[in-house]
């Protein structure tokens, strides 16, 4: 190939992936940096635009001052990460188990019901949990203590209580992927291996260990590290459980992103909430580089 | 015999677990289903079931003639179609070029987009707020259209990225050899072959504007701006007894179409999802 052809195959190169790239600059690279310099300043309402620079006051309140929030936020979104992972593995590793076990012939229509909750737009699946399931008035969760006698709650309204309810939405809405990824490395496994482990005499618990945990591990890994980070992420059933603009039910339950958000829409401490920003953005960073994420093979 | 029964009491008990499993997971759904169809007053009544006693369209007729869902329909079809539209525009060739060319800088914005594909766009909302507001663009559905593209563009970039990279390099070289140009290869050759790709992420595109309802009630204001799924956050925000059978009904109508799309490519889901995510 001639140099000329090259500079033009390359100058090409550049002008078709331009648009692309100018849009991803704009809208997320920019912004970004923007949000790092606002991180800077003392802007808030009443700084729109007479904001000054303050250096690292925000990062100083967010990670030394613990009346500040940000530290127990951080904390909860950590137990919140764990307890949902965990809950979830461990449910969706049963259930695919028994959808495994031969001659289980509505097996498929089991596995399509189970999918509901996936493919339901997610907004509106928790929306219907608040109002449907959670509400102190017409919920069913009332009405069953009702009709048992029970005093009737608000299950939103403490901390514990808040915490459960959003696991438990939580785990309804990605328990049917987890589910479908584990069934999938399930199938994947030769089965060969139990026959001879069978004629070994293996127990199901040495089975369990030492065939079907190893093997399923590679398979599920990519998906387990995707959910975990939109576990740590998850800004959608906290926030609109529980602590919707105009309509908090005065649980103080925060994950890191409905924090930042607060700070930022609520109570409009925008320097404070941009220095959060930043700081989950680089625990994103750290946490992508522990897990070697996307694909580094295929660039 | 014995090993028989046993075996098959077994999988009578797995198949009622199943059936009850499957009937507690639908229970949010179901209920409201059941509310849709339900009078406003059969609701505070205790004795509740799943069966509405006095069934009724009037919940859906409401949603179809309210004028607010019908705009909000308007306005999310419009802005999905538009997002849609733009995003292949500018990915598909990016894409291409990505997984195709070689040149200089291209691992370095490979390994960037990564890390930015981690950032939560919600935590930036203020800054592009800010960022758009002397512009104009806020409480404008040009607004909207820019942050949504901007948004899946990282994406749709990988994503597809990712698929193109799995159409052996041959075929290509055969067409050429065969006198094709570089512009008739793409056309008759690749994006042919690409299709389940474009359209699988056409689709995600689709339903992320369809789903979202953070930037479109935190730019727009008034109802008359706003997506469906904004509508429906602020129809359960505000006079919320009042329209719990509306709210209800609506949310099945807006499920719906998503529900469909699901369905239907069920099975390009979750390669959809991990093949421009996370490789193990």
């Amino acid at each position: 190939m001639t140099m000329k052809k090259q500079i033009k195959n390359v100058l090409m190169s550049y002008l078709v992936s331009g648009p692309s790239l100018l849009l991803i600059a704009l809208i997320v690279v920019f912004p970004i940096i923007y949000t790092f310099f606002i991180s800077l300043t003392n802007m808030s309402v009443y700084h729109w635009f007479d904001f000054t620079i303050i250096g690292l006051e925000n990062y100083w309140r967010a990670l030394f001052v613990f009346d500040s929030g940000f530290l127990s936020a951080l904390l909860a979104t950590v137990l919140w990460t764990a307890v949902n992972m965990v809950i979830q593995l461990v449910i969706a590793f049963i259930l695919a188990s028994l959808l495994n076990v031969k001659k289980l012939r509505l097996r498929k229509l089991y596995k399509t019901l189970l999918m509901f909750p996936w493919a339901m737009p997610g907004y509106v699946s928790i929306l219907l949990w608040k109002t449907g399931v959670f509400n102190s008035e017409f919920g069913l969760l009332n009405q069953l203590m009702e009709a048992l006698g029970q005093q009737t709650m608000r299950w939103l309204s403490t901390n514990v209580s808040a915490f459960i309810c959003c696991t438990v939405v939580n785990l309804w809405l990605a328990l049917p992927f987890m589910i479908m990824i584990m069934d999938g490395a399930l199938q994947s496994i030769d089965a060969s291996y139990y026959e001879s482990a069978l004629l070994a005499g293996a127990s199901w618990l040495a089975r369990t260990r030492y065939i079907t945990i190893p093997s399923i591990k590679p398979i599920i890994a990519p998906a387990v590290i995707i959910t975990v980070f939109t576990t740590f992420k998850q800004f959608d059933v906290v926030y609109l459980l529980t602590q919707q603009m105009g309509a908090r039910t005065g649980s103080d339950f925060h994950t890191i992103l409905t924090y930042a958000y607060e700070n930022a829409f609520v109570t409009n401490n925008y320097g404070y909430s941009s220095a959060i920003s930043i700081i989950i953005f680089l625990l994103m960073l750290a946490f992508s580089a522990r897990f070697k994420l996307a694909g580094e093979e295929t660039l | 015999m014995k090993k028989r029964t046993r075996e098959r009491l077994g999988l009578a008990v797995l198949n009622i677990f199943f059936i009850i499993l499957c009937f507690v997971t639908l229970i949010p759904i179901l209920y409201a289903l059941s509310v849709s169809f339900s009078g406003t007053n059969s609701l505070l009544s205790s004795d509740f079931s799943f069966i509405p006693k006095s069934f009724t369209l009037a919940n859906y007729a409401e949603v179809f003639t309210g004028e607010d869902i019908m705009t909000w329909f308007g306005n999310s079809i419009l802005l999905a179609a538009a997002t849609v539209f733009i995003s292949l525009a500018v990915s598909v060739p990016a894409a291409y070029c990505f997984s195709r060319r070689s040149f200089p800088g291209r691992r370095l914005v490979l390994r960037w987009l990564v890390l930015l594909n981690s950032f939560p766009a919600i935590l930036s909302m203020f800054a592009v707020y800010r960022l758009l507001q002397p512009v104009g663009l806020v409480n404008h559905r040009l607004g909207l259209i820019i942050v949504y593209t901007g948004t899946m563009a990282v994406f749709s970039l990988w994503n597809m990225k990712g698929y193109f990279d799995t159409i052996p390099l041959d075929i290509e070289e055969a067409a050429r050899m065969d006198g094709a140009t570089d512009l008739q290869v793409v056309t008759r050759i690749v994006m042919p072959l690409a299709k389940p790709s474009v359209i699988v992420t056409a689709l995600m595109v689709l339903i992320y504007v369809w789903n979202e309802y953070i930037y479109a009630t935190t730019f727009m204001t008034g109802e008359a701006n706003y997506t469906l799924a904004a509508g429906l956050y602020a129809l359960q925000a505000t006079e919320m007894s009042g329209s719990w059978p509306v709210f209800a009904a609506a949310s099945i109508v807006v499920s719906l179409p998503v529900l469909i799309i699901f369905f239907l490519c069920q099975k390009h889901m979750t390669s959809g999802l991990t093949a421009g995510g996370v490789k193990g």
